[in-house]
């Protein structure tokens, strides 16, 4: 957890973060925060998928294991995923997922999983800034330049 | 331009609102060429302004944002905004509208929405949109997802500094664009202009527009909205603090005849319901209060939330109370209401009162009325009559939505599609005639061929290229694996560099398209038709966002903007060159459809599926058809509904397309859409039958009491079998009569409404009053719900002396037999609390209205869902009332809430819009995007069975005896829920593959790439010698 | 591929004496349903030469690495080991094997095998349960309480196999040593043919265990032990210490008398003999002896047991397709019809997969199959405590119901 491995903070770390979003939401959020010119850090890439339950817990784990500081998952509102129920399972799995990062000493603190609606560029933006500067402060990944390939 | 009989194949719909387009993508759909033309500068209408929906809290925008992408992108639509009818002739199926089109001094081919010219516009005006809270310039885009996204100039209020002419790279402004008048050819017209909010200031009495602090409940909207003026957050607009407590005034312009407006708006309630939550949640330690007369709770899972508002967001509630006056204390601003209760007048204060401002007729409607010649009622809506409630007065137009009397999103909606389909019926041999299929080259099949991918880097003016480096960024893409080619262009989506992109494919061989530009949401299908048009399957193309997502957002960073561009491009490329060709299912559509219930739902479906040309297969489980219609006699104003039954049965059994079953029911149905196999067992013979679509109108049924004495005195009734006596006996002996509301409703087993109850018990008083003035008539009531134009109805019974008295939940009548043999009635007043004793003749009981028997059976065996009540629950609660997940299958009527029969005839023929979408075509192309099953991967687990939302997936069995799974076509919408379910990854998916975007995620860290094969080996050696 | 480490390969594991009589794809499970697949022509090809693209062949991936053929085959030839030496050839050529979960278990090995992240491996230790830091006794969990976060809405609750191992062995007065710093075996890793992840692993906790001074390592899971006992020595030479199996280790205290069953209900138990335990380690009396000396406790064998038992269907968390479902099902069947109360499984993986296999849909009758799985150490911790009972089976449309009622 944070305390056992905070490192120390590295002079002008950059984190390099991944962000998943939906097509319906989150990701027409994130167009919003363009479309509003709200400026926030450049360290999030964002990759579109059509739903939040289409990440898979391996994309975030492989991610990591690669070397992200940062790994963002964003879908609908409860109650609002175009698909009825996708948000949900990605609720259900970003928990066991957590609990996993938890326990092999990554740290659940490194992925996050938020609700952004398309009118919510403002939350987008917030978002982007306040992950990047929690990532930030939890300095680079302990796994970054570890990463052996895989499957 | 027309079919033989003189037709055309084309719709014009006024208003671009939620029920416009709603109608518009239907007619477009089936193939009809459709104009929608809105006075604004764009569609959406209302909704666009709303932050939630009730009783789910939808996202208003999250749910609309798609329609409007698919409105504004639909091949068969043409949005003419700004624009107004100046005159209509002709007749129906064949009319030449003249169209008013005012200037928009923005050429909308070039325009590319960039909004570059907003931010240097120098003149800042009132922002209709947020309701005056915010500012706009005078170029602007009515919201940020406008569609379409072209900038109008407001030329009341431009001054003509021409600023933005010097920042349009894409030369769109011109300021020499007059009004023009364009004739249009079309066949039916549409009119959904939906309403126009009440000017609350004419309450003065509430301060509004005197006291600050006195808002009206759109402001509140646009407050609560996170792209309102605060962000979503509720601040005074005295001082800027947030506010403590909160009050919410109810029928402000609505229920009123001092103000001309005598109807219920019959939103409000459940409006104020969710901005009491919503402005809860976004405001720590808010109290909000809602004074109202009725809580008219009357739609699904309205009364639920009803309860939720109060018991679990303790939303505080007083009833019964029109709240007299507001007035201000001066030096805190805080607001003072004045309001009574029990007879007593009460003061409270409050640090802001919303108005809850009911609906008005749209603006300047009695000019269109007359251009249009349809007749409006006296309250300025458009006037239709009950047994065609889509039609106006003029044959060949329709009308939808809020302008035929007031209402929620779900009913607009559910009437769009039925005005859709009436004015698809006057032009169905026109159907297709004006919507021709783009042409395109023969593809070329590249499986097997190493990728060659292009890349094209857009500037989009100085969107991009005035902050990130894009001559680099096309540079570096040329080093990217794949890669054969790179470049920049000023604009990637115009029309030159379109055909250039095709040319490059063709010369040099390239496989694979990626361009980086703006958003693939709103552009992919523009890209996609390009790659069409080089011969290319259109997913062999990726897009990544360099504008919305980081040019625009890191301006000030251009260095590592550019940066993060090369990432973004580098993850394209590297899921480009794993795309494969993916052409969508088709599916052979069955031209007939499949209707279970005889009722008036069932029989008008069925009648308007013959109209439109197709089959109609009607299953009745009783031995005639009619349903619950058989027991209802007159309408409210006396209209005869036994003939109307007469003739429309009679209708039903005439017509060679309808095939009608009685004593029937389904024994089995399989398939789906476009191809159901359907066993009905009727009259003891089984027959099999392949249908289309379905449509689900399984009626309702009236409750048994087993409260009041009923079923044990004779004189004890409920209000069917009251109107019966009536109907029938034409006459009645009693001098006093009471009736209780809800009974079996809003009750802890069944908490719904049954909607139609109050309104029934009204009609029948009415009856009475006519037939004897003077019998003594009593209706015991908790919310009196007669919503829209039915107020009038209470209002009338209430002048002819029926006595309504209201009781409330914990002090439900008492109804027993006295000594004398007399029926004796307790209750308490809640107005007057008092206890009244009245011995009436009859007692009448307005019995709830029960789901049918037969729901459960039928769900599932089409494997559609039921609410907790047994209501069929449609797909969703907002914008597809009439849909249900699964695709093929349509739900109307009863099956769907308890409801009106105008309301049934109106969702009736929703339904069959909705079907023939499907029906109207030959082939159904279902989603590319779709999961795919590697079958030697798969275990047969049924996991993704589970999974799936929209039964997709579903497990066979293969010849050598092995259990796999099979994704239906058809029914896959692609979320991809399930291939990260699925154990073994034997499901991905199209278009977002796992290795896609595994690629993807490996190419945005390049820094840890996999280290050479002989440093392995190396480590091996090292560590086995220590 | 590379001709000199094939070679190396093939003198290795004495596929030179192969005489292809063809013994190894008569007892196959893999052969059986997949015709296209024979151990002997894995081996076979790769002698002739000819088809040096071996690597891309999906043969080597679809072995289950049961060693029902090594242990079939007259001239001792090591098959399974071919195998995964030519899959670590064609991970060199950049093939991959599908992985289940997607690989995430992979990718959490991987993890651990390069990078030495603070763990948080111990929460399942409970009140009561005595560990300790430095002693004789090393307890090697292994990845139970992984496995519980990544299959938790299955709610196996491995980690009470680590518990129940805690448990017993304080009963007979040993406080083992259980550390945070513990991390993969790399079983699996081993046989997807990353050997190099395997061998960081392997120093690692060759390290861990030397620095707690242990004397003998305690396994519940055959899988680390076969990769301790067989793998890491092949690499590092003879450990000092003892690596045994838990049931040897009760075994070995019952024979001591440290051990005593109270009475219990009676249960009568079927066994499933795991291949690392059985074929690949040689262990199938010692948990016979065990389930012996428990009171009430009756076994009743399989159709198909020891040498001759059956796979679980999956290795490694590897192609978990209808083959494996199929063998699945033929080894619960079998287990049904044993009449027994339960199922005991000496291995946690093969638990993992045994429960998937009948959670969902199933393509015999439910009924054939409904035998509910126990974890071996578990059982005896029970028996020990006197709390032994029948499990119920797991029943997903029952934890659907309860799921609804919350």
């Amino acid at each position: 957890m944070t305390e056992a491995m905070a490192p120390a903070k590295e002079e002008g770390f950059q984190p390099s973060i991944l962000a998943f979003c939906c097509n319906w939401c989150s990701y027409a959020g994130a167009d919003l925060a363009g479309v509003s010119r709200l400026q926030y850090p450049v360290n999030v890439k964002v990759l579109r998928v059509m739903c939040s339950g289409r990440v898979d817990p391996y994309f975030v784990m492989r991610a990591l294991e690669l070397g992200a500081d940062g790994v963002l998952i964003t879908g609908c509102e409860i109650g609002d995923c175009h698909y009825i129920s996708g948000n949900v399972k990605a609720k259900e799995r970003f928990e066991r997922l957590s609990k996993l990062l938890d326990q092999i000493g990554i740290g659940s603190e490194r992925i996050r999983l938020e609700w952004i609606s398309a009118s919510d560029g403002i939350k987008f933006a917030e978002l982007m800034e306040e992950f990047t500067e929690h990532i930030t402060n939890l300095g680079p990944s302990p796994l970054k330049g570890s990463a052996t390939g895989g499957v | 331009m027309s079919d033989e009989e003189g037709k055309i194949g084309a719709v014009m719909v006024v208003g671009g609102g939620i029920a416009g387009m709603q109608a518009a993508l239907d007619l477009a759909d089936t193939g009809y060429l459709v104009y929608v033309i809105d006075s604004s500068p764009s569609i959406g209408g209302a909704m666009a302004q709303l932050d939630k929906t009730f009783p789910t809290h939808d996202c208003a925008m999250c749910i609309l944002s798609p329609k409007l992408v698919a409105t504004g992108r639909h091949h068969n639509v043409k949005l003419m905004m700004a624009s107004e009818i100046d005159a209509i002739e002709g007749e129906p199926g064949n009319f030449t509208v003249s169209v008013k089109r005012k200037a928009r001094y923005v050429d909308e081919e070039k325009c590319t929405g960039c909004g570059l010219c907003t931010l240097r516009c120098p003149v800042e005006v009132r922002d209709e949109y947020n309701q005056g809270l915010k500012l706009r310039k005078a170029i602007y885009l009515k919201y940020p997802q406008a569609v379409p996204p072209v900038l109008t100039i407001d030329r009341d209020n431009c001054i003509g500094c021409g600023v933005c002419e010097t920042q349009c790279v894409a030369g769109a402004i011109n300021f020499s664009r007059e009004e023009e008048l364009v004739k249009v050819d079309i066949g039916s017209v549409i009119l959904a202009p939906g309403f126009s909010g009440f000017d609350p200031g004419l309450k003065s009495e509430y301060g509004y527009g005197v006291f600050k602090n006195v808002l009206s409940s759109v402001e509140l909207e646009r407050m609560l909205s996170a792209t309102g003026p605060y962000r979503g957050m509720v601040l005074r607009p005295s001082d800027g603090r947030m506010p403590k407590r909160m009050a919410f005034i109810q029928c402000v312009g609505s229920r009123d005849v001092q103000v001309g407006n005598p109807y219920c708006s019959s939103v409000c309630c459940m409006f104020a319901i969710k901005e009491a939550i919503i402005a809860k949640e976004h405001t720590p330690g808010l109290e909000t209060h809602i004074f109202f007369m009725d809580m008219r709770a009357f739609g699904k899972e309205f009364d639920e939330y009803y309860i939720r508002a109060e018991e679990e967001h303790r939303v505080v509630f007083t009833r019964n109370t029109r709240v007299s006056s507001v007035s201000e204390n001066p030096e805190t601003n805080n607001l003072h209401l004045w309001y009574s209760e029990h007879g007593k007048m009460r003061r409270e204060e409050y640090d802001i009162v919303v108005l809850s401002v009911g609906f008005d007729s749209p603006k300047d409607v009695e000019k269109l009325a007359e251009k249009l010649g349809i007749e409006l009622n006296e309250h300025g809506f458009c006037q239709t009559d009950m047994f065609t409630p889509l039609d106006t007065s003029k044959p060949g137009i329709y009308v939808c939505g809020a302008f035929s009397s007031p209402k929620d999103i779900p009913d607009s909606v559910a009437q769009a599609s039925g005005a859709a389909c009436r004015a698809m019926s006057d032009i169905a041999g026109a159907r297709g005639a004006l919507v021709t299929a783009k042409e395109y080259p023969p593809e070329i099949d590249v499986s097997g061929q190493e990728p060659k991918v292009g890349v094209f880097v857009c500037h989009c003016g100085i969107n991009i290229g005035g902050v990130l480096d894009v001559p680099s960024l096309a540079e570096y893409a040329k080093t990217l694996p794949n890669v054969v080619h790179a470049e920049d262009n000023l604009y990637t989506c115009s029309q030159d560099t379109q055909q250039r992109i095709s040319e490059v494919v063709r010369e040099k061989g390239l496989n694979r398209v990626v361009v980086a530009s703006c958003t693939p949401r709103t552009h992919t299908t523009i890209f996609q038709n390009t790659l069409k048009e080089a011969g290319l399957n259109p997913y062999l193309f990726e897009m990544t966002n360099i504008r919305d997502q980081c040019s625009w957002v890191h301006m000030n960073d251009p260095e590592r903007a550019t940066e993060k561009g090369r990432t973004l491009i580098r993850m394209a490329v590297a899921k480009a060159a794993l795309l494969e060709q993916l052409r969508p299912a088709e599916v052979e559509i069955v031209k007939s459809a499949l209707v279970i219930g005889g009722g008036l739902s069932g029989m008008t479906a069925a009648l308007e599926l013959s109209k439109a040309g197709f089959d109609a297969h009607l299953v009745e489980k009783d031995s005639e058809l009619g349903g619950l219609l058989r027991r209802i006699h007159y309408g409210l104003s006396g209209e005869d509904l036994q003939g109307f039954l007469k003739r429309l049965v009679k209708q039903v059994e005439d017509d060679d397309r309808i095939h009608v079953y009685t004593n029937a029911e389904l024994k089995e149905v399989s398939g789906s859409v476009g191809n159901f196999t359907v066993v009905i067992d009727s009259e003891g013979e089984e027959t099999e039958t392949h249908q289309g679509v379905i449509i689900v109108a399984t009626g309702g049924e009236e409750y048994e009491p087993t409260e009041y004495l009923y079923g044990k005195d004779p004189r004890v009734m409920t209000q069917l079998e009251f109107e019966e006596k009536l109907a029938k006996e034409g006459e009645i002996d009693a001098k006093c009569i009471v009736m209780v509301h809800c009974v079996g409703s809003r009750t802890a087993e069944r908490p719904y409404c049954s909607r139609v109850c109050c309104t029934e018990s009204v009609k029948n008083a009415l009856r009475v009053k006519e037939m004897d003035p003077g019998i003594a008539i009593y209706s015991l009531f908790r919310d009196m719900r007669t919503y829209g134009f039915r107020e009038e109805f209470y209002r009338e019974a209430a002048e002819k002396g029926v006595v309504f008295v209201r009781f409330l939940e914990e002090n439900e009548p008492v109804v027993r037999v006295d000594d004398q043999g007399r029926l004796e009635v307790i209750v308490l007043d809640d107005i007057l609390q008092e206890e009244l004793l009245i011995n009436p003749d009859y007692l009448v009981l307005a019995a709830a209205t029960l789901p049918a028997r037969g729901n459960e059976e039928l769900s599932r065996m089409l494997k559609v869902p039921l609410n907790s009540q047994g209501f069929f629950l449609e797909a969703h609660m907002k914008l597809r009332p009439l849909d249900f997940a699964t695709d093929g299958i349509f739900l109307c009527g009863l099956a769907h809430l308890p409801k009106f029969f105008e309301e049934n005839v109106s969702q009736a023929c929703g339904a069959v819009s909705r079907a023939l979408s499907i029906l109207s075509q030959d082939t159904l192309e279902g989603e590319a995007i779709i999961a795919v099953v590697d079958e030697s991967k798969c275990r047969g687990c049924g996991v993704c069975v589970d999974t799936c939302e929209f039964g997709a997936p579903s497990l066979k069995q293969l010849e050598d005896g092995r259990q796999v799974s099979h994704i239906d076509e058809a029914l896959c919408k692609g979320c991809g829920s399930c291939s990260v379910n699925c154990c073994n990854k034997a499901i991905s998916m199209g278009y977002f593959g796992t290795g896609q975007i595994l690629s993807m995620i490996e190419s945005c860290f390049p820094e840890t790439e996999t280290p050479p094969a002989e440093k392995e080996v190396a480590e091996v050696k090292e560590v086995t010698e220590t | 591929m590379d001709k000199e480490n094939v070679k190396r390969l093939i003198s290795d594991m004495g596929a030179h004496d192969c005489v292809e009589c063809g013994k190894c794809t008569t007892v196959c499970p893999v052969t059986r349903f997949n015709p296209e697949f024979a151990p002997r022509l894995v081996v076979v090809k790769a002698l002739a030469g000819e088809d040096m693209d071996l690597s891309k062949d999906s043969d080597i991936w679809v072995c289950n690495t049961c060693e029902m053929c090594n242990n079939m085959c007259p001239y001792e030839v090591d098959y399974s080991g071919f195998i995964r030496g030519m899959r670590g050839e064609a991970r060199r050529e950049g093939h991959e094997p599908d992985c289940t979960q997607g690989g995430l278990l992979h990718a959490m090995m991987r993890i651990m095998a390069n990078s030495d992240l603070p763990q948080k491996r111990l929460d399942w230790i409970a009140d009561g349960l005595k560990v300790a830091e430095k002693g004789d006794v090393f307890l090697f969990v292994g990845c139970l309480p992984q496995m519980d976060a990544i299959f938790e809405d299955r709610n196996l609750n491995l980690v009470e196999t680590a518990r129940s191992a805690v448990r017993i062995m304080n009963h007979i007065g040993i406080e083992p040593v259980v550390s945070p710093k513990e991390k993969c075996c790399g079983h699996d890793l081993n046989w997807a043919g990353d050997e190099k992840n395997l061998i960081k692993l392997m120093n690692h906790n060759v390290q861990v265990i030397k620095d707690s001074g242990a004397k003998t390592v305690v396994f519940t899971c055959p899988e680390c032990l076969r990769t301790f006992d067989l793998d890491y020595q092949d690499f590092l030479g003879d450990f000092e210490f003892e690596m045994v199996h838990i049931s040897e280790f009760i075994a070995r205290a019952i024979e001591e008398g440290k051990l005593k069953f109270p009475e219990n209900i009676s249960i009568s138990t079927t066994f499933h003999d795991s291949c690392r335990l059985g074929r690949h380690l040689g262990l199938y009396d010692e948990p016979r002896r065990v389930l012996a000396e428990i009171p009430s406790v009756e076994l009743v064998e399989l159709e198909k047991n020891r040498e001759a038992a059956t796979c679980c269907g999956v290795s490694g968390f590897m192609s978990c397709n209808s083959i494996s479902k199929v063998m699945q099902m033929e080894k619960m069947q079998d287990a049904k019809r044993t009449g027994a109360d339960v199922l005991v499984t000496p291995c946690p993986k093969c638990r993992i997969h045994l429960d998937c296999s009948t959670r969902d849909e199933t393509p015999v009758d439910k009924g054939l199959v409904d035998i509910p799985i126990m974890d071996f150490t578990v059982l005896v911790d029970l028996a020990l405590r006197g709390e032994l009972q029948i499990p119920d089976v797991q029943d997903k449309e029952a934890e659907k119901e309860a799921e609804k009622t919350e």
